[in-house]
């Protein structure tokens, strides 16, 4: 349980915390930066409502240690409407109303921020495995995976 | 499971597809849920449960706990004043006293500075047990000399019911071929994906207050007030946002809220507790097992005659709402067909095991799943069409169903031709199995409590001319804000952008019974509608009064017959100006009839009724048992659609986990002990499970609910078990009666072992 001083790049800023580094990146995230928009669902990895991007790779938070993010960028679902506004992401899910209770949705959000960042164009498959870890009780995914592909047509036709 | 492609909803309305602002925070991640909320000198709270099945508690030190650093309380059952409650049947206790019931009672509960300590206090907690011989499976606790849960209920029997309507014995000698079957179906957990969690807060001026997200939060806080015997006005139920229910949340966790006001009573301070995902399946009220023994009568001419009913359903170790969920399971899908005769004998059983409760359609689910197989085996015996069998004896508009519900409007006819057509009933593929399903679900029960059939609501104009509305009713993502908002607007001639619901405040809301029985929309929504329409009256009567000529009110402003125009602010103004401050209040009371029911439960147990039929499309690998299911044609009646973007998300997720229900999901036990608590053995449906989901709507007007709606949120997940089930006996010719119908027990019958063609 000793402390470390761990530095890493918190929404495009850089932060530093002394914690402990076996503890998890979403007790991190939520204790000590009050970052509350990444949910704890399980915290065993299974449930996806903790995905946080990590070097804008989709990761579930709750399994990966806090000293393992030293040196590295973090980006939660706050990053998303910084400045007040909304990311095309997130007007797509109102858009198509794939919000239900909304507890899934900061994670899917940010799997779906991964996706896009990494294929801009993807097909109906492709959106639904790079959902696949996340899970939603609510929707049955239909509304989500149209959000995506319409965030998609979104952010390409910028 | 194949993977199908993203849908475009189908039949959508851009006029309704109003959601909640709500929706923004919680996209944002900046809606705040249960496990969001901190409070200064706010306290950790673990509870220390039974590692045993049965077992008697002899001894329990504290000591060690006691004396941790950061530990501010240990409660143990002998330490508080122990009130028996229950829902239905007061047979639990806050803490356990003398003898533990099932794996996971709690022993004792611990108040402390952090999380960690209070986990660490609550392990140093010292408890010796005489193990007893304990009960696991319901047809071994009815044995005589089986071990003994609750001395007041001899035979292990919670709860049970023997019924009988028209003459059963004289319908099976008239009939030419009688089906029967047993089906079993396991406990299955609502699996919201917010875990529960309570912030309770106790002071002397403001009483108790818990902050939770419960469906029932005046029901919850009845209890609460009755168990820790305070004054129902110093009980106060305070919900963040919910983070889903489906039924499983109706009381939310009532015995993590006793302890943590327990706690919070103690140490003056505010508690914070929550369940893990573990804890969430150890303890977190399923919905009851059950098995069905069925007989179904039947002329040649596919007429049914009477179905007989032996039904045992899994109580786990203590009652929660299980009595009222087996009393729906074992009748509710009779009203689907035109019987003429039911006998019914239904059996609550205690065994060491999970406290049990409801989840969605209150069982209805699973009967859905029995008759209707039962039925298909029927048709099979007389070589008719499945189709046909279910359209020549459903219930219609009129009719009056074997338990005396009446049925003002009904679509029942058209959502199963509709169903059929969609899936290609009369143009099938090649290899592929194809079943259908139907169901009926209350939409608005009035019989929960017989003195309560109704809502009451308010409506207030605001000095800024916006308008709030006050409602008990709750939303728990399935969107009944969205509606109510749209059903107040409409009552109120205002757009929808200028009125908020407000739902998750006890003092601030008239009381009501909760989101259960499909109530919301038909019977919450009833009262939103007359509140908001008194609210008009009002504002037209203020508005003549200020101008002092008559005044219409249309298109969102006030008109005189002189042509001024008065703004809503300034009637608000006046109002509050000659009454030195209250603001015009609209309230809408919806009494529904009084229903001829009566002491066998015969008569309208509901406002109105839903109807649904599914039709499911599938493969089976004949070889491995492995299954795929293609497609799902979901066909309902629920009178006129009030928001479709919202509806649209019930039929998809309501589906689905119809599908979870059917395929994958359900308890699995060693001996006494979950075998399966957790996300990664408890397996949902993913992304990459679901497959094509076709809605259809069937728009009728309904007479009582508000502008012809009726409820929709449980009855969509009812057909998916049939139609699956069907669907699956279709292709692969042999039937699984046993749910989850997986891979291994269809090759299992394919290879001929407890195969029941």
């Amino acid at each position: 349980m000793e402390k470390e001083l761990i530095k890493f790049m918190l929404n495009g800023e850089p932060v530093e915390v002394y914690n402990d580094p076996a503890s998890s990146l979403l007790h991190l995230l939520r204790e000590k930066f009050s970052l509350t928009g990444t949910k704890e669902g399980c915290g065993e990895g299974e449930c996806g409502a903790c995905t946080v991007l990590l070097d804008d790779l989709a990761v579930n938070s709750c399994l990966i240690p806090a000293g393992k993010v030293n040196g590295r960028s973090v980006e939660t679902i706050e990053a998303l409407s910084k400045d007040g506004g909304v990311d095309p992401i997130q007007e797509a899910f109102v858009e198509k109303g794939a919000v239900q209770c909304g507890f899934c949705t900061p994670g899917m959000v940010m799997s779906a921020r991964a996706l896009l960042k990494q294929n801009p164009d993807p097909d109906p498959e492709e959106i639904k495995m790079a959902i696949s870890g996340n899970l939603c009780r609510c929707t049955g995914y239909k509304q989500i995976e149209a959000a995506i592909l319409l965030a998609a047509g979104k952010i390409n036709s910028k | 499971m194949p993977t199908g492609i993203v849908e475009s909803p189908v039949k959508i309305d851009p006029r309704v597809a109003f959601q909640s602002p709500e929706v923004w925070a919680k996209v944002t991640g900046k809606a705040i849920y249960g496990g969001d909320l901190m409070l200064p000198g706010m306290l950790y709270g673990r509870i220390l449960r039974s590692p045993h099945p049965h077992a008697r508690i002899k001894k329990i030190d504290i000591k060690q706990a006691s004396g941790l650093a950061g530990v501010r309380a240990v409660l143990t059952g002998s330490s508080i004043v122990q009130k028996p409650y229950g829902i239905v049947i007061d047979d639990e206790l806050p803490l356990a006293e003398a003898v533990v019931r099932y794996i996971g009672d709690e022993v004792a509960a611990v108040a402390a500075v952090s999380y960690e300590q209070a986990a660490e206090a609550a392990r140093l907690i010292r408890v010796e047990y005489e193990e007893l011989p304990a009960v696991f499976d319901p047809a071994e606790a009815l044995k005589k000399g089986a071990p003994q849960l609750h001395a007041k209920f001899p035979g292990n029997i919670a709860w049970e019911r023997h019924l009988e309507r028209g003459n059963c014995d004289q319908a099976f000698r008239e009939a030419d071929i009688v089906v029967e079957n047993t089906f079993t179906v396991p406990p299955i957990h609502s699996t919201y994906l917010e875990p529960t969690v309570c912030l309770a807060v106790s002071d002397p001026y403001n009483g108790l207050i818990l902050h939770t997200a419960v469906q029932s939060p005046d029901q919850v806080r009845t209890i609460v007030a009755r168990v820790l015997d305070l004054p129902l006005s110093k009980v106060r139920v305070i919900g963040p946002v919910m983070g889903g229910g489906f039924g499983g949340r109706v009381y939310g966790n009532l015995k993590l809220y006793i302890i943590a006001s327990l706690l919070a009573i103690r140490t003056g301070r505010p508690i914070k507790m929550q369940l893990t995902r573990e804890e969430e399946f150890l303890v977190g009220r399923p919905l009851i097992g059950a098995e069905l023994k069925l007989r179904m009568a039947v002329r040649s001419d596919g007429t049914i005659l009477a179905r007989e009913a032996d039904i045992i359903t899994d109580n786990g170790a203590y009652s929660a709402q299980a009595p009222w969920v087996s009393k729906t399971l074992s009748e509710r899908n009779d009203s689907v067909y035109q019987f003429k005769a039911i006998k019914t004998k239904v059996r609550l059983v205690y065994t060491n095991k999970v406290p049990t409760g409801q989840y969605r359609a209150y069982g209805n689910q699973a009967a859905n799943f029995a008759t209707e197989s039962l039925l298909d085996m029927a048709a099979a015996k007389l070589g008719f069409d499945p189709l046909e069998i279910r359209l020549k004896n459903c219930v219609r508009a009129g009719d009056v169903t074997v338990h005396g519900l009446q049925l003002k409007s009904c679509a029942l006819a058209d959502c199963l031709k509709a169903a059929a057509a969609e899936i290609g009933w009369h143009n099938r593929k090649e290899g592929r199995g194809y079943g259908i399903s139907a169901a009926i679900h209350s939409s608005g029960s009035v019989v929960f409590d017989k003195n309560f059939r109704g809502a009451a609501a308010l409506a207030r104009l605001e000095l800024d001319g916006r308008v709030s509305i006050f409602s008990g009713e709750q939303d728990y993502g399935q969107g009944a804000h969205a509606t109510f908002t749209l059903i107040a607007a409409r009552a109120l001639g205002i757009p929808a952008e200028l009125i908020t619901i407000h739902t998750r405040d006890t003092l601030a809301s008239p009381f009501s019974i909760g989101a259960l029985g499909m109530r919301q929309t038909t019977i919450g929504g009833n009262a939103i509608r007359l509140a908001a329409e008194q609210l008009r009256e009002k504002i037209v009567q203020t508005a003549a009064d200020m101008v002092n000529e008559p005044v219409i009110f249309e298109g969102g402003s006030v008109k005189s017959a002189s042509g001024q125009v008065i703004e809503l602010p300034a009637i608000a103004f006046r109002y509050y100006s000659l009454t030195s401050g209250l603001t015009l209040v609209g309230e809408g009371k919806y009494v529904p009839a009084e229903s001829a029911y009566d002491k066998s439960g015969y008569g309208n147990i509901a406002v109105t009724y839903s109807f649904a039929a599914h039709a499911a499309e599938v493969e089976v690998d004949k070889l491995t048992g492995e299954i795929i299911v293609h497609r799902i044609v979901a066909a309902h009646d629920s009178g006129r659609i009030i928001n479709h973007l919202a509806a649209l998300g019930q039929v998809y997720g309501g589906v689905t986990q119809g599908l979870g229900m059917s395929c994958f999901e359900g308890y699995l036990f060693e001996g006494g002990r979950v075998a399966n608590a957790s996300l990664a053995d408890y397996r949902i449906p993913t992304s990459l499970d679901v497959p094509a989901i076709v809605p259809l709507f069937i728009e009728q007007d309904d007479p009582e609910g508000p502008y012809g709606a009726k409820g929709l949120g449980e009855i969509v997940q009812i057909p998916v078990l049939g139609a699956i089930a069907n669907a699956i006996a279709d292709t692969a010719g042999v039937r699984v009666t046993d749910l989850p119908i997986t891979a291994e027990k269809v090759f299992l019958a394919l290879s001929g072992w407890e195969c029941e063609a």
